[in-house]
């Protein structure tokens, strides 16, 4: 499938129904059955399609809408993580959960996950998942010597399904690393475990690093200076940031990028329910290609819209859109 | 009927309630009070904290439009403390017409119709107390820290304002071993009293850097928050020696966002004191499982409306045009600024609310406030007793949900006022609204804004304020929910 120049697309996540959220808790409260809950699911996943499609976006994903968080989505699919389910209150608050024993290998049941998005679009597809370090921030470990091998062994039983997903079509899969941001000593090691984890991955890789999104708020502040050089090591072939919230003062940092790498630029401040303007969008993107090709420039938002409204949602997606015609335009001419 | 009694620490209330009991059989047996309704009659006996508040010395709240009236209850609340010997048997007459919704005597003065406490004139008197603040010393004689119970505010507190400071620095110097410290500190104090907490903060800060060689005091940039000018004013002078690192902003305290949208995540510290408790709120009550809004009539008695009548003279009718006058332009409106000051005295202090309930299927427009989910609020009344009323707290959760997106990913917010942390503290007696000189204090609803702060990512906690032994304050303190 070919994608226009400035390929337009979202982190991860959509906006989060209220509904969707009560019919969760209510889940959890054990009031409706996990069957209910799938079909309901479904339904979420396809409006999220459906949206992303109409706000004119190039590349879609499911909206994450079947994840409670980033974390326990993919910690109660993992063999050998133990998961106390009476510790979560709320559906996005994260549960209790540890390894005590070395993780067995097995499926973890998202390339189902895979095929229901490419089964309803047209559009190219992105899926994502929570990368090792991160996942190894969050879930105790009871077992492994040190984080860094708790990670790369993460990465060891992860990388089977980022194969399998693949293999069921998948062309652009997202990993998602924002604790690189909150512990850069750790960045030398997470980024070995990437490595790991998408090794053989037959698809275009993306690795998407911001400064949180927890609850719609950052988690840390900094700079990407710490990301050079050794992003350059990372098997990826894009690396997604967090810019518009944060200005656009880090780019310079990626001004010598190979041209291995693509840059996703996020010129949407997914933690204000301000709507940008189709002009401001334009401008973060002319800033971003002083410094980086338009070949190699992706347009998202700085991370996932989970914590914004629906409407709010779809009109920065849609200015996000927007935005990017109008330079789009300029550069034909 | 039912007899609800609450304990203030003070004369056993025994005497008195036997003749409140004394009083309302009587009142049967005279047949001045049908059977039916003494049937469905509770009673509260103390219920008010504050002394000075909005309401009569006995007090009878119906409900409207409740399809099941004929079995509801009907609330009639006595506050002993301001009932005069020998006249409750008048004073429950006349809170209690044959009718099921009682209502003040026809002949009272209203100032507006029915509506949201939130949305009511008395807001109005409390903002123009602020605005016009040293009018209103100069008038009365004392300073506001005055009319505080105790005389002072505890925001004062040498050894709390030292503690704050000690958590703050060591905040700092947590982030610069983590190379996350920024180059500019910000640090926020929304309500700024007198100036004195900034004041003594700052001092004690700079002694601290000082003391212990790390220079972050010429980093900091403290910003003095309030909506009134005339309050930033009268700070400046106590910030005299800090000046140079000091911002002194208006704002409003329910939107600190609206003017601070450019330090969004960057402020490290952001403390407030006796704000929350001097925000619009509103009330709700659930009786039988159901949920009411509590709505509010502002009216001046008949007698007070005829003193102040004849006092300024003033046709009786004409006194709402006037106060509405009065809120508009402040005391200068009335001929002369000494007749203004005296006659919005008058007005306040005689200024009483009617109640009554509405059931919210009546109210089909009703908004939680934001940030407060409906299962939220479900959840948190699930706890607590069955019949209960309590504060929304809508201006306290507004201005929390809109203060918090200030911070810094590692900042904290810290907030001394007065808060029911559960539900069933509300079973112990009833916690404002009160009149406290010409303002307005209420307790502020700790257990949802702990629900409102769990959906921002923050953990909400309460600690006694323990510097002053006696004191009701407690520190509300955020951190960060991983």
């Amino acid at each position: 499938m070919e994608l226009p120049i400035l390929p337009t697309t979202v982190v991860g996540s959509y906006s989060m129904p209220g509904w969707l959220e009560r019919l969760k808790t209510e889940y959890y409260a054990r009031r409706i059955s996990r069957r209910d809950l799938d079909e309901i699911h479904d339904t979420a996943v396809k409006a999220a399609i459906k949206d992303q499609e109409m706000a004119g976006l190039d590349i879609i994903s499911d909206g994450e809408l079947r994840r409670d968080n980033m974390i326990d989505y993919f910690a109660e699919r993992l063999p050998g993580v133990q998961i106390d389910h009476a510790t979560k209150k709320f559906h996005y608050d994260l549960y209790d959960s540890k390894v005590q024993g070395k993780l067995p290998i097995g499926p973890l049941g998202l390339v189902d996950d895979f095929k229901f998005l490419r089964a309803n679009t047209e559009r190219e597809t992105k899926f994502c998942i929570t990368g090792p370090h991160t996942l190894s921030k969050r879930i105790r470990n009871e077992h492994y010597p040190s984080e860094q091998e708790f990670a790369m062994d993460l990465a060891r039983v992860m990388n089977p399904e980022l194969k399998a997903i693949a293999k069921a079509g998948a062309h652009f899969i997202q990993v998602d690393e924002p604790y690189f941001s909150g512990f850069p000593e750790d960045f030398e090691w997470g980024v070995k475990a990437l490595n790991l984890l998408v090794d053989g991955v037959e698809a275009k890789v993306a690795v998407h690093i911001c400064y949180g999104n927890r609850y719609g708020k950052p988690s840390w502040e900094g700079s990407y200076e710490y990301l050079m050089p050794g992003i350059l090591d990372a098997h990826v072939q894009q690396i997604t940031l967090e810019f518009a919230r944060r200005g656009g003062e880090d780019l310079e940092i990626f001004r010598e990028l190979p041209p291995r790498f693509e840059l996703g630029i996020g010129v949407i401040d997914v933690k204000t329910q301000a709507v940008e303007t189709p002009d401001l969008v334009a401008e973060r993107i002319r800033k971003a290609l002083e410094v980086i090709p338009a070949e190699r420039l992706f347009v998202l938002p700085d991370c996932g819209l989970l914590h914004l409204s629906r409407d709010v949602a779809f009109a920065k997606l849609a200015a996000m859109v927007g935005g990017t015609h109008l330079v789009r335009k300029e550069l034909k001419h | 009927m039912i007899l609800q009694l609450n304990h203030l620490h003070r004369k056993p209330a025994a005497s008195t309630t036997q003749e409140v009991v004394d009083t309302l059989y009587a009142l049967l047996e005279e047949g001045r009070l049908e059977r039916e309704q003494f049937a469905r009659l509770r009673v509260h006996l103390d219920w008010i904290q504050y002394r000075q508040n909005f309401r009569e010395c006995v007090m009878a709240i119906g409900s409207t439009s409740d399809p099941r009236s004929e079995c509801s209850s009907l609330e009639v609340h006595i506050d002993m403390r301001q009932v005069t010997p020998g006249a409750l048997r008048d004073a429950i007459l006349r809170a209690m017409p044959s009718s099921d919704v009682p209502a003040p005597a026809q002949d009272a003065v209203f100032l507006e119709e029915f509506r949201s406490f939130r949305e009511s004139i008395a807001w109005g008197f409390n903002r123009l107390y602020w605005h016009r603040l040293a009018e209103w010393e100069e008038f009365t004689g004392r300073g506001y820290e005055q009319a505080l119970p105790g005389g002072k505010s505890d925001a004062n507190h040498p050894a709390a304002v030292a503690d704050c400071v000690a958590d703050f620095w060591t905040l700092l110097r947590d982030l610069e071993s983590r190379k996350q410290l920024p180059e500019e500190i910000f640090v926020l104090e929304i309500g700024v009293g007198m100036g004195r907490r900034a004041g003594l903060w700052m001092d004690r800060f700079r002694a601290l850097d000082a003391e212990r060689g790390t220079k972050y005091y010429p980093r900091l940039r403290f910003l003095l928050g309030d909506y009134s000018l005339a309050t930033l004013e009268r700070s400046r002078p106590v910030m005299e020696n800090h000046l140079e690192l000091c911002s002194f902003v208006v704002l409003d305290a329910l939107n600190p966002l609206k003017n601070l949208a450019f330090l969004r995540h960057k402020v490290l510290h952001i403390h407030l004191t006796n704000v929350y408790d001097n925000l619009p709120d509103e009330e709700f009550a659930r009786r039988e499982g159901q949920l009411y809004a509590v709505q509010v009539r502002a009216y001046i008695p008949p007698p007070d409306a005829a003193r102040i009548s004849g006092e300024f003279q003033i046709p009786a009718a004409d006194i709402p045009r006037t106060v509405h006058r009065l809120l508009e332009g402040g005391p200068d409106y009335l001929a002369d600024r000494k007749r203004g000051l005296a006659f919005w005295q008058e007005v306040w202090q005689a200024m009483r609310l009617e109640e009554r309930l509405v059931s919210l299927d009546d109210l089909p427009d009703v908004a939680l406030p934001t940030g407060l989910h409906q299962e939220q609020l479900e959840e948190a009344l699930e706890g607590a007793p069955s019949d209960v009323r309590f504060h929304m707290s809508s201006g306290a959760l507004e201005s929390f949900q809109n203060t918090v997106p200030l911070l810094h990913p590692r900042g904290f917010l810290q907030v001394q006022d007065i808060f029911v942390t559960n539900f069933n503290e509300y079973r112990l007696g009833f916690h404002g609204p009160g009149k406290l000189d010409g303002s307005i204090v209420n307790w502020v609803n700790g257990v949802l804004l702990r629900e409102v702060g769990e959906r921002a990512g923050y953990d909400v906690h309460f600690a006694p304020f323990h510097y002053r032994p006696g004191s009701r304050t407690s520190v509300l303190y955020t951190t960060q929910r991983e």
